[in-house]
């Protein structure tokens, strides 16, 4: 029954980040388009910005439904989970949440169904702006509870641990919006989950460019291309900054996570970075080994850093090894995808309009499945490498799970229920987006 | 006074008055299709909005009572899982229908009465877990379980059927539909009863002097749209809002200061200490952006010309 909690919990998470993903990178071509449709008078980009303002409606409707799909389902599965939560600071940065989720639904419901009231144009985007802010706000607040269970503080965890998760004492409530891995956790993740939405969009918008015949239609997916191309390159670079940022702080923070991670069996300096091998009878075997990496990518240096083994840590501790190979796979298909935006980034500074080309646009579809996949691997890698425990060193899943049989039917039914919702979304988006008014080129 | 309980109860009136509009308007595209355009007017830019009061309510109702979360887990789950399924079809098929055009078997109408036939059965799940919370019907808090079968009892039914006539019955009035007018006060008027006597039979406790309130409140508003003079009043939505959620924030002393059959002590459960300043620091800090956005709204709706552009 653990199991299926597990995976009822891991399958609803990975539907709904697909979901945000898109939908703020969504939020962000809108408010830029409808930007650089004031400055440069361009009626394409305001149409651009129109269209896709009701494709993000529809984008919000699903996620907030799927939103609190994911808050109820998380007192339904995991409730001692969710009482240390409530009882935390975890809670109020939830709280923080929703005051995020106000500032942009009633901003969104301005920005679309009040268009036209607005008679100053820059008054009309400013309010796409708090739209924007409560979407990324939103992003922010949740990631701050994932980076508290993984660094949980403002509370006395000995006393909580000791007390058989009784008693709750030295409660600091604010203390959560700061954990010690909350900056390098937010950051990483904020930038990942932009970039992985704007290469979805942009994928949808490189196929519509390759097969549409019509002048207008290509000019819009062209201005669409080139804003979710220069959002991309920048977000790929941070994302590879960022990543190092994180390690560094799993170094520090999480050092059995860590060592899971690159599959440092025992510990030292100077240690390789190593990809695709396995952990058997307690060495590291096959794969690839770069030698000195490791602290190169996490501290910038080689050959100090003291770097933590599994060995440091008790069997029944470690997480399951396979987040070796998860975290490889990520690390591997980021490095790609770092290479395309390169390729995309050089044909840009040579003027070859690579949002136009149609050699780079095939690519970028394969490059957008490529960029979700190394998302979700990501949170797996995340979610994985924190395992047995929900919340690091204090209270593990089985601790924390519901495992009534009750929820076995539910459960499936939810599974189905997203199967089924997930694809009629992005269907609805494209329908939606291609039924609206077309652009009339002078 | 639980200041803690207040605001979870007020954001639950809140979302609770504009889930019962919703429902209303609901109705009305079920048996009036035609004639939608006032129902949509309203519907569409404001089903977001219960959404996310709906989000305030339930986050709220995390952090205001921890020691319930496992319980609660227990005993309502599987309503729990119904209720999200509804959520998710509802939020799914009205904003598909917002923007569809018509292709093949599916089309706008299909779709907005998808979302009709959702919203009314998730608020008849909310009424089940609403009457099981007042008077503790079909919940075994000693086994952690919840039974649809020994919920069934006069009160709970009683219940539903009164809040559905008050529904039915004031549609007429919100969406100003005023052929129907000569309905609204019998039942108003019936709905009260029902809803007077359903609490009396989940408890006799449950009746109280403050129960006149709401009871007052009801008729007042049924009263106001009897004469075309007056009915400008409680035609107005955003008054209409404010009355409703003042007349369901009226009904507290049905859950507090116990809850589920006069079983739970809710002063008991609720929590304190640091999280308590806490949660009052954020709720001032929340309602104040939530003012502000709401007075920006105002703003710029009054000032447009036709009201949203739909």
């Amino acid at each position: 029954m653990l199991t299926f909690v597990r995976f009822l919990f891991a399958f609803t998470i990975g539907s709904h980040i697909l979901l945000v993903s898109t939908s703020i990178a969504l939020i962000l071509l809108i408010s830029i388009s409808e930007f650089l449709s004031i400055r440069s008078h361009d009626p394409v980009y305001e149409a651009l910005a129109r269209r896709l303002s009701k494709v993000f409606v529809i984008s919000f409707g699903i996620g907030t439904a799927s939103g609190i799909v994911m808050a109820v389902e998380l007192v339904g599965l995991f409730p001692s989970f969710m009482t240390l939560v409530a009882s935390t600071g975890a809670m109020v940065l939830l709280y923080a949440e929703v005051s995020a989720f106000f500032l942009e639904v009633l901003a969104l419901v301005l920005y679309v169904y009040y268009w036209n009231s607005f008679r100053d144009r820059y008054s009309h985007w400013a309010v796409s702006l708090f739209v924007v802010a409560g979407t990324l706000l939103s992003a922010v607040f949740i990631t701050m509870v994932n980076a508290w269970m993984n660094t949980p503080n403002g509370f006395d965890v000995s006393a909580f641990v000791s007390s058989g998760f009784k008693t709750i004492a030295g409660i600091e409530p604010f203390a959560a919006f700061l954990t010690v891995s909350t900056v390098s956790q937010v950051f990483h993740v904020l930038v990942t989950t932009i970039f992985a939405g704007t290469m979805v969009i942009g994928a949808y918008f490189a196929y519509w460019f390759v097969k549409s015949r019509d002048a207008g239609e290509k000019a819009m997916y062209s201005r669409a291309l080139k804003v979710l191309g220069a959002i991309a390159i920048i977000t790929v670079i941070i994302a590879g900054i960022s990543g190092s940022e994180e390690m560094g702080s799993l170094l520090v923070n999480q050092p059995l996570k860590y060592a899971a991670l690159d599959g440092n069996t025992v510990p030292g300096t100077n240690l390789p970075d190593r990809f695709f091998g396995s952990v058997v009878n307690g060495s590291y075997v096959g794969g690839i080994s770069i030698p000195g990496m490791q602290a190169l990518l996490a501290r910038f240096e080689t050959g100090t850093t003291n770097l933590p083994g599994l060995s440091q840590f008790p069997a029944n501790t470690w997480p399951p090894l396979l987040v070796s190979t998860t975290f490889n796979l990520m690390t591997v298909g980021g490095l790609v995808l770092g290479l395309f935006m390169l390729v995309f980034f050089v044909s840009f500074i040579r003027k070859r309009r690579p949002y136009e080309s149609r050699r780079l646009l095939y690519l970028w579809i394969p490059a957008a499945v490529l960029a979700m996949l190394v998302y979700q691997l990501g949170w797996a890698t995340d979610e994985i490498g924190r395992q047995p425990w929900i919340v690091y060193n204090v209270m593990t899943v089985a601790q924390a799970a519901n495992t009534s049989d009750a929820l076995i039917i539910p459960g499936i039914i939810v599974i189905l229920f997203y199967l089924a919702v997930v694809p009629t979304a992005f269907y609805f988006y494209s329908r939606v987006f291609q039924k609206s008014e077309k652009v009339a080129l002078k | 006074m639980n200041g803690i309980f207040e605001v979870n109860y007020a954001a639950f009136s809140v979302f609770a008055a504009l889930l019962i509009t919703e429902i209303m308007g609901a109705v009305g595209l079920l048996i009036a299709w035609p004639s939608r355009s006032k129902v949509l007017d309203y519907i569409v830019p404001v089903w977001e909005v219960t959404g996310t009061f709906g989000a305030f309510w339930v986050v709220t109702g995390d952090f205001a009572y921890p020691a319930l979360l496992v319980p609660v887990s227990a005993i309502f789950t599987p309503l729990l899982i119904v209720f999200l399924i509804l959520w998710v079809a509802r939020g799914a098929s009205i904003s598909f229908a917002e923007f569809i055009t018509k292709r093949g078997w599916l089309d706008e109408a299909k779709l907005f009465k998808t979302y009709a036939v959702s919203t009314i059965v998730l608020g008849l799940v909310v009424l089940v877990l609403l009457s099981a919370l007042v008077g503790g019907q079909g919940v075994s808090l000693a086994s952690g379980s919840f039974s649809i079968l020994s919920w069934t009892t006069a009160g709970s039914v009683v219940f539903i059927i009164g809040t559905l006539l008050l529904a039915v019955g004031f549609a007429p009035v919100f969406f100003d539909l005023s052929a129907l007018r000569p309905l609204v006060l019998p039942l108003a008027g019936l709905g009260v009863a029902l809803s007077v006597i359903s609490y009396w039979l989940m408890s006799p406790a449950l009746i109280t002097p403050w129960m006149a309130v709401p009871i007052l409140l009801t008729l007042a508003a049924g009263s106001l749209y009897a004469w075309p003079r007056t009915s400008r009043v409680v035609t107005n939505k955003a008054v209409f809002l404010i009355v409703l959620s003042i007349i369901i924030f009226s009904l507290q002393s049905l859950v507090y200061p116990k809850a589920i059959g006069q079983a739970l002590p809710i002063d008991a459960v609720t929590t304190s200490g640091p999280m308590a300043g806490a949660f009052f620091s954020m709720t001032v800090l929340g309602s104040s952006l939530l003012a502000l956005m709401l007075a920006l709204y105002v703003m710029v709706a009054a000032r447009g010309p036709n009201g949203p552009d739909l």
